[in-house]
């Protein structure tokens, strides 16, 4: 593969904070690439600046050093067409299901039957049909983080962020989501790029799995998951990649309580 | 736990209250001390026959409704625009800070002289009653485009929003619910300018100036009736904006209270 083909390029990228007098070094010459198509998970330990990582690629931050390229390009959430879903809830209260998936259409400059339509879809997809009328306030966490999920791949994205969506669900609705995510994946084919810390998550999910370092994050180690979908949490090679991966982990934390 | 009013304890306070008043009235033994039953009759005189010129309470009613409204409506058409600006723009805000904050806290009685030397007329009423409106609508404004969430703007701009699309689509809405209180607010506030902007209109007509007409002629039943009447009416305002926003922004509402 040669590298015109890389869908993203993670080049030597440093980002330090200044606030005031200090500063704080959150991500060091961090360099990865990823391929069109592919799912990547993201795990490190929390403070470890995943979410930096995940602002720079879509261009909500700037890198310090180093570069970020999209298609051989610098981030543009103009022209490159990112789905970004928050780590918190970023639905908007005033409206309902289906004008808060309609929003990232409108940016885009699709008209309203257009957008009609395709919203209507991807709530279909997202297993929300007949809550479309509702309000963020009706609905559960699970339910809010789908609308998130719904608006991101409405817009047809080149690439999919996701910042530790599903952390804060039971641990029922997030075994849900994640095979709910799987079957989209299959469905729409589009690179992911999933920040979690938790690791049984990112094996369950990824192609390959990047390791990030204590804060300055560096790249630790990038582990390809070679096991067919769907997965199996109880298969031996299943929990071998898990302890593999927690065992990095646990390295980086110093400490042993980190499970999945 | 939903709450229900105890409407026979409200009433009942009304009752206490009353008598009390009357006692009150009794004890003191001044002449021009009303007891609540002269008020009473006096709203039904006002009501019914008029005032001495020959104005009867609901046409005090309506011009004053009509000039505290007109007043309002300015104070609302310059306050949300110049606060929407203020709150986008740091640079204007810090321009305009220090000369709007000392202005705010000038009572609006204090600006009667000079609404007498320069202006004349209606102009004279919504002068006053728009100092007194404009303050609060212009603060809660500001307060709610300063509140909108960072996560949501954040959101917007990884869809590739343009400024505008952010503050249209997003600081705006988000920040409809504190314009509505401000509007609440500055409305009350705006009716409570009434007597001090109608004693310097010159009309003889007006809530604010009936009192001022009956307070010369030492008949205080008829300066009370009206000074009920102006709360019954601010009360009445407050309650129905309360309720619009309450049907408007359900969704804040719900979350305020779970």
């Amino acid at each position: 593969m040669t590298i015109l083909s890389k869908e993203i390029i993670v080049d030597s990228l440093t980002k330090i904070f200044t606030q005031g007098k200090s500063k704080l070094e959150v991500l060091k010459d961090l360099t990865f690439d990823v391929n069109k198509g592919e799912f990547i998970c993201i795990v490190g330990p929390s403070g470890c600046g995943k979410t930096t990582l995940l602002k720079i690629i879509c261009g909500l931050e700037e890198p310090t050093y180093g570069k970020v390229l999209i298609r051989n390009e610098p981030p543009n959430p103009i022209k490159h067409r990112f789905g970004m879903i928050f780590q918190e809830d970023s639905l908007l209260p005033w409206r309902n299901v289906i004008g808060n998936v309609k929003f990232g259409l409108e940016i885009k400059g699709y008209n309203k039957k257009e957008s009609e339509e395709i919203s209507r879809k991807y709530i279909e997809m997202v297993g929300l049909k007949g809550f479309e009328n509702y309000y963020p306030y009706q609905l559960s966490g699970g339910m809010k983080k789908r609308v998130a999920i719904a608006r991101a791949l409405a817009i047809d994205p080149d690439l999919i962020l996701m910042d530790e969506p599903f952390a804060d669900l039971d641990a029922q609705t997030r075994s849900l989501m994640q095979r709910e995510l799987l079957r989209i994946w299959f469905g729409v084919g589009k690179t992911v790029l999933f920040v979690t810390h938790n690791v049984e998550e990112a094996v369950f999910l990824a192609n390959r799995v990047i390791v990030l370092t204590k804060r300055p994050s560096r790249v630790k180690s990038i582990i390809n998951i070679e096991l067919p979908y769907p997965r199996n949490r109880l298969s031996q090679s299943f929990i071998s990649y898990r302890e593999k991966i927690l065992k990095l982990f646990h390295e980086e934390m110093g400490v042993s309580e980190f499970g999945t | 736990m939903k709450y229900h009013i105890n409407y026979l304890f409200s009433f009942l306070s009304i009752i206490v209250f009353l008598i009390l008043w009357h006692l009150f009235s009794i004890i003191i033994n001044i002449p021009y001390f009303p007891s609540p039953i002269s008020v009473i009759k006096a709203i039904l005189e006002i009501a019914l026959i008029g005032d001495v010129d020959k104005y009867t309470l609901a046409q005090h009613i309506y011009v004053s409704v009509e000039r505290v409204l007109l007043g309002f409506s300015i104070a609302a058409i310059t306050a949300i625009p110049l606060g929407l600006i203020i709150g986008i723009k740091p640079l204007i805000k810090d321009t305009i800070t220090p000369i709007i904050e000392p202005i705010r806290f000038i009572p609006p009685i204090a600006w009667i002289p000079l609404a007498i030397v320069l202006l004349v007329g209606i102009t004279r009423y919504i002068f006053i009653i728009w100092v007194g409106a404009f303050f609060p609508i212009l603060l809660n404004t500001i307060a709610g485009i300063k509140r909108t969430s960072n996560i949501l703007i954040q959101m917007a701009k990884s869809f590739g929003s343009s400024r505008n699309q952010i503050i249209y689509k997003i600081i705006i809405p988000s920040s409809l619910p504190e314009v509505m209180t401000g509007l609440r607010v500055g409305l009350g506030v705006g009716w409570m300018c009434i007597v001090a902007a109608e004693m310097i209109g010159g009309e003889p007509i007006g809530l604010g100036r009936l009192i001022i007409k009956y307070a010369g002629l030492l008949r205080l039943d008829v300066v009370i009736a009206g000074m009920i009447v102006i709360g019954i009416i601010g009360m009445l305002m407050n309650y129905i904006i309360l309720a619009i926003e309450k049907r408007l922004f359900k969704w804040r509402q719900e979350i305020i209270i779970t």
